[in-house]
Parts: structure tokens; sequence; C-alpha cells
């Protein structure tokens, strides 16, 4: 996942590599987002994550449209 | 030896957090008191498990998300150290993992500006320099991440 400035920028970078859009999050979303997935990461009883707790890590931070289907 | 399997994960992320960069199999195997052996089928084991990433053919941990075990654009200062993060996402991931405040620098795809993020409290701040709003581009769909991990 990389960083951009613009839409414009990450069009440009798709069409350079001859990529399709992917899905673009603000970097605050991704803060959100970062912060449901890994909080438990150095947890010693953290052993990965079911299908299902995947779809609701996704659910809670409003990611909803079929790119994040799991 | 599932036990071990998982405090050998552990120790590996503990690691990483205490030092920002992977034990070698054989800092493992003296950690745990085990061979060199059964230390390298853990960490075979937790590499098909998703749980850490190996470099192909080797035993060199290349990522540990959100922990890069190599240099790459996205630093993230904290405690006192500096990691890499594999991308945009984990260069937040790693305050969030730690749970602490982090200063990041990564730098802009096309653009190549380098920007500065700071989480305190829990908050992100995006530097006055730029005003621009950062985008995180994520090029393939959840179903599809595992395919080639250094790609996505």
């Amino acid at each position: 996942m990389l960083l951009f400035q613009s839409e414009e920028l990450i069009d440009k970078w798709c069409k350079r590599n001859n990529l399709k859009r992917g899905e673009i999050l603000t970097i605050q979303q991704v803060w959100d987002l970062s912060k449901l997935w890994y909080h438990n990461r150095l947890s010693v009883d953290f052993h990965g994550r079911s299908v299902e707790q995947v779809a609701e890590v996704f659910k809670q931070a409003g990611l909803k449209s079929k790119f994040w289907y799991v | 030896m599932v036990d071990l399997l998982w405090q050998t994960r552990a120790f590996i992320y503990s690691h990483f957090a205490d030092t920002t960069h992977p034990p070698s199999v054989d800092v493992t195997a003296a950690h745990f008191d085990i061979s060199t052996e059964e230390a390298s089928e853990y960490y075979k084991e937790l590499h098909n498990r998703h749980a850490f990433f190996l470099e192909p053919n080797t035993l060199t941990i290349r990522m540990a998300n959100p922990f890069s075990g190599i240099p790459t654009d996205f630093k993230v200062h904290a405690n006192g150290k500096t990691y890499f993060a594999n991308c945009a996402w984990d260069m937040l991931g790693i305050p969030a993992a730690l749970h602490c405040d982090a200063v990041i620098d990564a730098v802009c795809t096309e653009s190549d500006e380098t920007i500065l993020l700071e989480i305190k409290n829990g908050e992100l701040t995006q530097s006055p320099i730029t005003n621009h709003q950062l985008l995180v581009h994520f090029p393939l769909p959840f179903a599809r991440w595992y395919d080639d991990l250094v790609f996505t």
C-alpha cells in the first residue's frame, strides 16, 4: 500500500504500472483501521484472525464495499 | 510444540519491538534453549500460517507486519527508536501495535515528497508543511492480499 498526495497521482501511477485503480482511503481512515487491525499484534495470545474476525474489523472500520469481502 | 510455536511468534514480535529488527534463527534457538533445527521448523511453520513472512528460500524474516526487516520509505520514530514499516498502512500500524506516540516520515509515490505525520495520544496529525490530503492506495482486494505480499 503506497502513499499519495492526490487521486490524480494514483491514477498516473496505476496507468504507468498497467494496473487498475484499487481502493483509496484517507490517511485518517487508515489510522482508524490500523488501530483495529494491529492493537493486539504483540500479544502472546494473538494467533491470527478467522475470516469472521477479519470481516468484523472491516465492518467496524466502515469498509463495506466488495473490495473488502473476505 | 504448539505452545512453543506461538511463543516463538511472540518472541519475534517482542524482539522487533525492542530492537527494530527480527531475530535470527540462532538467536531464537538460544532464547528458548532449543536446537537451531527446531527453531527453523517453527519459522517455516509460522511463515506457512502467515504469522510472518520469510525471504524466499531463507530463514530471514522479511515482514512481521507491521514491522519490516529491511529498510523502506516508511520510517517510524517511536520510543527512541526508528522502525521501518512495510507500507503506508503498516507505518500507522507500528504505533497502533506499540500503543505509543510516534513521528512518521514517509515518501509519497509519484511526487517523491517526504511528509511528516505525528501520532500523539492516539490522534493523528499531519505536518503543516503540506496542504495535500494524504491518500493510501490499496491495489488489490483483500481476497488477493496474500497472492504476492511484497507487491500488496
